[in-house]
């Protein structure tokens, strides 16, 4: 088994399974991650959420934390929550199904 | 191919974890009490209007009408829109909330003094009414407070921020009003008998003072200025505020025009001033604020409309589509209030079953509807936050769409919806018979909306919860 380098890609596949269970798409499909940054072993990305008054918006960062933790070759992790530029659906890469 | 992590493998991450994100919601546990004890209420409620239908199809000023409307109003929709207040108005206006500890006292305080207000309406004791009706009074002010000092920390003023705070307004003069009436009508002890309390003495002084205000219009006018106060003022305005926020976050959608929206709030709010004020006066004017509202609602309909067009989301679920036939159920509630409010309206039995169809399909059509629908939403979003929130990115979890029954939310709805109808038909044709058959549809259905809270409730006792599935990019 081999390990692919970590890359903006390989974060977001990570951040795919951070699901926002009201409508079933993931932080990714909703247009959440404004920024990610690697460095070596140590990831920081930057997100948003669709209102800052969301009241999941604590477990959802602490969620896609674990997930990037949980990514072959990430010692540290870091998710930041920021609300500039606000969310809007148009940020959406996809239509939602559910 | 995927390799799956068994959840235990994820890092724990307490260590790492940096600083806390200010927590919005308050604990699942608030919210479910309120939520519990309103679905008790509209149970025993539509259970008495099967036992004795003849609530309906007799003139609706009479003890055992009040009393029940008092358990549909209080019991039921204050008590489910109060703890869906608690959960949502931080989530809409992006704060938090300011005392859970106050909302917890407020719960004690609801819950007597409804279960006593409509006990006592119902052997009709006026006098314990006061009392039963001023413990509630206590739990609406701690209610109040603690939602005008969650209101003060919202970092940015909007259209819903106002529907709320006038909702609040609203809800405050609306218990003022049922207390005076309730004083008005009280053959109370005089205030001389309560010599050695000299604070009580001042507090009867005060309520025989407003009651003496009270008493000179008449009792029909100032219940039915009591009712709009607290229907239209608190519930529909709130309907109105929070699902300009609602419907754009559970549709994927943005609010298209804040204009209208300020519109719809300005005239919905100068409607209610000058029907209450004419009703109360008994003045033709009435058909004209009546209208003003009645356009406020049209405005807030087209806006609702233009937002679920421009939404991401195609799919329309259960709960969505009952709050909109709550919404839409408008329509003819509004038809009717402009006929009802009509100046030459000749006072006949027609018109009398009229405006008892107008209260029934004002309370258990738009009102509940709209509740229903939005329980349909919070219910499982409160028990899945409660149950997998700390497992997310840790495991598989299920979506809330997963977690209900579309089975029974369809079945609720078209048995609630016929129930609606046939009960209509009963009231307009006085005909017990109608409205009991009427009334076991809408016993039906509540049972599919039990049905499906115990499905969404079971989640607290048996999680499903699969292990992650790693991300097909990590291995090769």
């Amino acid at each position: 088994m081999t390990t692919n380098p970590l890359t903006e890609t390989t974060v977001l596949d990570a951040l795919r399974q951070v699901i926002d269970p009201e409508v079933g798409l993931s932080v990714v499909e909703l247009g959440l991650i404004y920024n990610v940054a690697i460095k070596g072993s140590s990831v920081r990305v930057d997100m948003t959420l669709t209102s800052a008054g969301c009241p999941m918006g604590e477990s959802i960062r602490g969620g896609a934390e674990i997930a990037l933790l949980n990514l072959a070759g990430v010692t540290e992790a870091q998710v930041e929550l920021v609300f500039d530029p606000p969310w809007h659906p148009g940020m959406m890469t996809t239509v939602a199904t559910a | 191919m995927e390799a799956a992590l068994p959840i235990s493998a994820a890092p724990d991450l307490r260590a790492s974890r940096p600083k806390q994100v200010r927590a919005t919601a308050p604990s699942v546990s608030l919210p479910l009490r309120f939520m519990l004890t309103g679905l008790v209420a509209l149970f025993v409620a539509v259970s008495w209007i099967i036992a004795r239908p003849s609530l309906l199809v007799s003139y609706h000023y009479n003890q055992y009408v009040i009393a029940a409307t008092h358990l549909i109003m209080l019991g039921f929709i204050c008590s489910v829109v109060m703890g869906a207040m608690y959960q949502l108005v931080p989530v809409a206006l992006e704060t938090k909330l300011y005392s859970e500890r106050l909302a917890k006292w407020q719960f004690a305080f609801h819950v007597v003094g409804f279960v006593g207000m409509v006990w006592m309406f119902n052997v009709w004791n006026m006098k314990q009414v006061g009392h039963f009706g001023s413990v509630l009074a206590v739990g609406v002010g701690l209610f109040v407070y603690n939602i005008a000092r969650t209101l003060l920390r919202v970092p940015k003023w909007s259209v819903i921020a106002t529907a709320i705070t006038a909702a609040l307004a609203w809800f405050s003069l609306t218990v003022l009003a049922g207390l005076s009436i309730a004083a008005a009508k009280c053959v109370y002890e005089s205030n001389e008998g309560l010599a050695t309390a000299e604070g009580v003495k001042q507090v009867v002084g005060g309520l025989r003072f407003i009651a003496g205000i009270v008493s000179h219009f008449d009792a029909i006018g100032a219940m039915h200025a009591h009712a709009h106060l607290g229907v239209v003022g608190f519930f529909v305005m709130l309907i109105v505020g929070v699902s300009y926020r609602l419907i754009p976050m559970f549709t994927l959608s943005e609010l298209q025009s804040k204009k209208r929206t300020a519109l719809s709030v300005i005239l919905l709010n100068l409607g209610l001033v000058g029907a209450v004020v004419t009703i109360l006066l008994r003045s033709p004017w009435k058909f004209v604020f009546t209208g003003f509202a009645v356009i406020g609602l049209a405005i807030y309909g087209y806006e609702l409309r233009a937002i679920l067009r421009a939404r991401k989301r195609p799919v329309l679920d259960w709960g969505l589509k009952t709050f909109l036939v709550g919404v839409v159920m408008l329509i003819p509630v509004s038809l009717m209030a402009l006929t009802l409010s009509w100046p030459q309206l000749p006072m006949n039995q027609f018109f009398n079953q009229l405006e008892n169809l107008y209260g029934f399909l004002g309370l258990l059509g738009v009102v509940t509807l709209a509740i229903l629908g939005m329980l349909h939403k919070i219910l499982p979003f409160l028990v899945w936050f409660g149950v997998y929130s700390p497992h997310v990115g840790r495991a598989q979890l299920p979506t809330t769409a997963q977690m209900v029954s579309e089975r029974f939310q369809v079945g609720g709805l078209t048995a609630y919806l016929a129930g609606l109808a046939i009960t209509s038909v009963g009231i307009l044709r006085e005909s017990e018979l109608w409205v009991r058959a009427g009334g076991l549809l809408l016993l039906a259905s509540l049972v599919m909306c039990a049905l499906n809270a115990a499905k969404v409730l079971a989640h607290f006792f048996r999680p499903q919860i699969k292990p992650l599935l790693a991300p097909k990019s990590v291995s090769a």
